[in-house]
């Protein structure tokens, strides 16, 4: 009520204050790609070829970065231990191939053997968040390299015996990368693709994310998902409305952890690749610099942030590199991509207002 | 006060140091040369056979147009030479020491430009390395992470 | 209470808040038979690495006196010794005076680091570690922008043998043959086939005592009194904000000579990944020792160090061994590290949440003892 007089009485404060919700950095990002499209076209890059490229960036790792939704609305802050959901994505889309499905059904499986996992980890990993109450970030973080490094060991052991996937000859254990076209690489993207010259709309892809975020949506507004916000913004008053606040923040990380895997199955189909070993331990840093940079706090997070951060952060990702190349034969990209995810992390978590809960 | 005085002090300790080790750590490679050196219309002769030695160590054996090389740190450099210029030849031992220049990396003494005598730009000269073939294939740059489980710690 | 369960009870304690030195033991135990490397060669290997690795850790005890933590941002001093040490490469400088004066050009720069890493730490004060570790990754960003495009493009960069062929960056390796081992070949004793680099050891011994000493003055009582409670802290007069900054420049600058110690041993300095895991295998090293995130003293330095390189040696040649792949060893260690951090942290942290609900519990006795006087 008090903003609403403080608008009637200066449209400039207001101006100032939605500014400052806004956040300058994230402006300041904003700016950058705005610039980056402008400037885009005199240098010789194809305006509709770097749409599409940002557009299909997009649709690979929106799942991603949707999945940090429900951890930050119950208050268990930026699930750094995205790696957990990952690897138990990775392990449905290994099995799914090594027992020998193919196309749109090996995706499928991929999804249906990959969420017992997600489940099973979801269910210990929130059991040891609820444990560690208000040190969350750290233990997350340490606990996705524990189980990332856990699983370089098991991809070796494994018996996996498909020779797209593992080592030829003395079968020990799997490739580091290996492509999926033969399997479920584009099972979305290529569905209902739209094609106009140089622009290419991965429909499929983008209705897949559509959907689990209208899931997700619709989830936040039925009872669970109201007491899950309230288990996030107030966990005693949530208690005392007698909520089962552990339950609550338990059944977040598991659909954290399953978006994560559904996420890195949706980036593997788009990417045409699947990567084992060492590559999940990259992955948490972007995801969470995404939702960040899309307006999301370390206990607020809407669908909105989850798109326009996406948006933001591949369009900088992708449009950077080509842009600086044809103007100054330089390529900062990564240096850049680095410097602006992590400094996007680092503002949020000096935030006071904003991350104490 | 004391304070302010006790940290410009060990700031000035340590730019002191710090200037110290620019010269005494600074590094030379000497290379010396058994050749024949051309100076002011004269010819001056390489030797049947030169061995240096630098702190009672013999670093290199040359026979004619052989070069030897030393390294060295700081600017001031002393080695020893054994001359024999016949064979079966009563040897000859002469010391030299040298003032080098900073600037130079890898410094050329010609030897028999050096027993004759003569100024010192006539017989140093600054070693220039060949240019490296350009390597076309592309380093390795580094990713976000490089993580190697190899890695030696 | 008999005198038997009191010491059966202690017994207990002492194997519970020492379980990770004792598990390191059993798992070196198990492994030293099955890999059989002779023990002239494993104490060699030992004392290396420790010469090597020990002043790094140290590095890391100051800010754990202060209340914040394992200090992630220690990478930082490390990228400090690696800027100079491309410098005195580039300029030539060999030797120990090489050494020397990479250190202290290393000062003026993890100084600077330093400092706004206090800054930042300050302000996201109670997340300090997770913002440390962020922090490294944001700096490693900002270590490759001047590494990898500034230098030789605006920092003059004079030999062509460190550049990369493309006329400016920093190429992936630095060959620092020049200065390999200058100090741990100074007064270095043989003992029954184990070389001991004694000017090392010495300047590893030197920093201890100056932290003996450190803990002393007032700025270590009151660095002391900040890890204990902030509040009480700041009621006493102490100014915590800077001191929690000091802790943390302290920490930067001695990293920042552990790094150059640590790569004059090397001989060979990989410019953009050196840094990036040291943070992490120092850490856990310290947290083999038995330290705590919130305590931790300079024998946990030692054990840490003896009992975690003994493992990063066996692990390789032991998973050879066992399944006949080294790269299983490999992956073992990096696995066996993380885990290490992880359970550290998890048990500071189940610690600090009972010991916030024993004092609740506490409060509420002597409330209730306060109502019933006035009943």
């Amino acid at each position: 009520m008090s903003g609403k007089t403080r608008t009637e009485l200066t449209a400039g404060g207001n101006l100032r204050d939605t500014l400052r919700e806004f956040g300058l950095p994230r402006l300041i990002i904003a700016a950058f790609l705005l610039l980056m499209f402008i400037i885009a076209p005199f240098t010789g890059v194809n305006f509709w070829a770097q749409i599409t490229n940002v557009i299909n960036r997009f649709s690979w790792n929106a799942v991603l970065v949707l999945a940090m939704v429900p951890m930050v609305h119950s208050g268990c802050g930026l699930n750094f231990g995205l790696p957990v959901g990952i690897i138990a994505g990775l392990l449905g889309a290994t099995l799914s191939i090594e027992f020998g499905f193919t196309g749109f059904a090996s995706f499928v499986m991929a999804i249906l053997i990959a969420t017992p996992f997600a489940l099973a980890f979801g269910m210990a990993y929130g059991w040891l968040l609820n444990k560690i109450k208000g040190g969350e970030m750290m233990i997350a973080t340490y606990v996705g390299f524990s189980v990332v490094s856990f699983f370089c060991m098991m991809w070796l052991v494994l018996p996996y015996k498909k020779p797209d996937m593992a080592w030829g000859f003395e079968g020990t254990g799997l490739r580091t990368t290996f492509p999926v076209d033969k399997y479920y690489g584009g099972v979305l993207s290529n569905f209902l693709k739209i094609e106009i010259g140089k622009l290419v709309i991965p429909t499929g892809a983008l209705l897949f994310f559509a959907f689990l975020a209208f899931l997700m949506w619709a989830f936040l507004h039925t009872k669970t998902g109201t007491a899950m916000t309230a288990v996030g913004s107030n966990p005693t008053f949530a208690r005392a409305a007698g909520i089962h606040v552990d339950r609550i923040r338990m059944l977040s990380v598991v659909m954290s952890t399953w978006l994560a895997a559904i996420g890195i199955l949706v980036y593997e189909q788009g990417f045409g690749f699947v990567q084992l070993y060492n590559a999940p331990f990259n992955m948490a840093l972007p995801a969470v610099s995404a939702i960040l940079i899309g307006g999301a706090t370390a206990n607020k997070a809407s669908i909105t942030n989850v798109v326009i951060g996406t948006i933001l952060f591949q369009g900088i990702v992708t449009m950077t590199p080509t842009v600086m190349n044809g103007l100054i034969n330089l390529d900062i990209s990564e240096v850049l991509r680095m410097v602006v995810s992590n400094g996007m992390i680092l503002y949020a978590l000096t935030r006071k207002s904003e991350v104490s809960r | 006060m004391r304070k302010i005085l006790f940290r410009a002090g060990t700031i000035l300790v340590l730019l002191i140091i710090a200037a110290v080790m620019f010269f005494i750590g600074r590094g030379h490679t000497i290379y010396f040369d058994n050749k024949n050196l051309d100076y002011e219309g004269t010819r001056y002769e390489a030797v049947r056979r030169i061995n240096v030695s630098v702190n009672g160590e013999q670093v290199a054996r040359l026979s004619k147009k052989e070069r030897g090389m030393a390294t060295c740190m700081g600017q001031s450099f002393q080695f020893d030479i054994e001359v024999i210029r016949e064979k079966n030849g009563e040897s000859e031992f002469y010391s030299y020491s040298l003032s080098l220049p900073y600037g130079m990396d890898g410094i050329i003494v010609n030897l028999p430009g050096i027993m004759s005598g003569l100024p010192q730009d006539a017989w140093m000269s600054e070693f220039i390395p060949a240019p490296e073939p350009p390597d076309e294939e592309n380093e390795e740059l580094p990713g976000e992470e490089d993580f190697d489980p190899a890695g030696e710690i | 209470m008999s005198r038997r369960s009191l010491s059966g009870r202690n017994a207990v304690r002492f194997f519970s808040s020492n379980s990770v030195p004792i598990m390191f033991i059993l798992i070196i135990a198990v492994c030293v038979p099955i890999v059989g490397f002779s023990p002239a060669f494993l104490l060699n290997e030992i004392v290396t690495r420790f010469s090597r690795n020990a002043f790094l850790i140290l590095s890391l005890l100051i800010p754990i006196m202060a209340g914040m933590g394992l200090n992630f941002g220690m990478t930082l001093g490390a990228m400090a010794a690696e800027i100079a040490l491309i410098f005195t490469s580039d300029w030539q400088i060999w030797g120990i005076p090489g050494v020397v004066l990479a250190m202290i050009i290393s000062i003026p720069i993890s100084t600077v680091l330093g400092l706004l890493c206090g800054k930042i730490l300050n302000a996201a004060r109670g997340r300090e570690m997770i913002t440390s570790y962020i922090i490294s990754f944001f700096m490693n960003g900002v270590y490759q922008l001047v590494v990898l495009y500034m230098m030789g493009s605006i920092i003059p960069i004079v030999h062509n043998n460190i550049k990369l062929p493309r006329g400016y960056g920093i190429r992936s390796s630095v060959d620092l043959t020049r200065i390999r081992k200058c100090l741990d070949n100074v007064l270095a004793v043989n003992i029954g086939g184990v070389r001991i680099p004694l000017l090392t050891v010495a300047i590893i011994v030197l920093m201890c005592l100056v932290i003996v000493w450190f803990r002393r003055t007032k700025l270590g009582q009151d660095m002391r009194a900040v890890g204990q409670d902030m509040e009480v802290a700041r009621a006493a007069g102490i100014n915590v904000e800077r001191t929690r900054l000091i802790s943390i420049v302290i920490s930067t600058v001695l990293a920042g000579i552990g790094m150059v110690i640590y790569l004059q041993n090397m001989g060979d300095m990989a410019t953009y990944s050196s840094h990036s895991q040291i943070g992490m295998f120092c850490i856990a090293a310290l947290l083999v020792g038995g330290a705590s995130v919130d305590r931790a003293s300079i024998g946990n330095v030692f054990l840490g160090v003896i009992l975690f390189h003994t493992m990063f040696i066996l692990a390789p040649a032991a998973g050879a061994k066992i399944t006949g792949n080294e790269v299983i060893g490999e992956y073992f260690r990096v696995f066996v590290s993380y885990g290490v951090i992880t359970i550290a942290l998890i048990m500071y942290e189940t610690k600090k949440r009972r010991e916030k609900a024993g004092m609740g519990e506490l409060l509420a006795a002597a409330q209730r003892e306060e109502e019933k006087k006035h009943a």
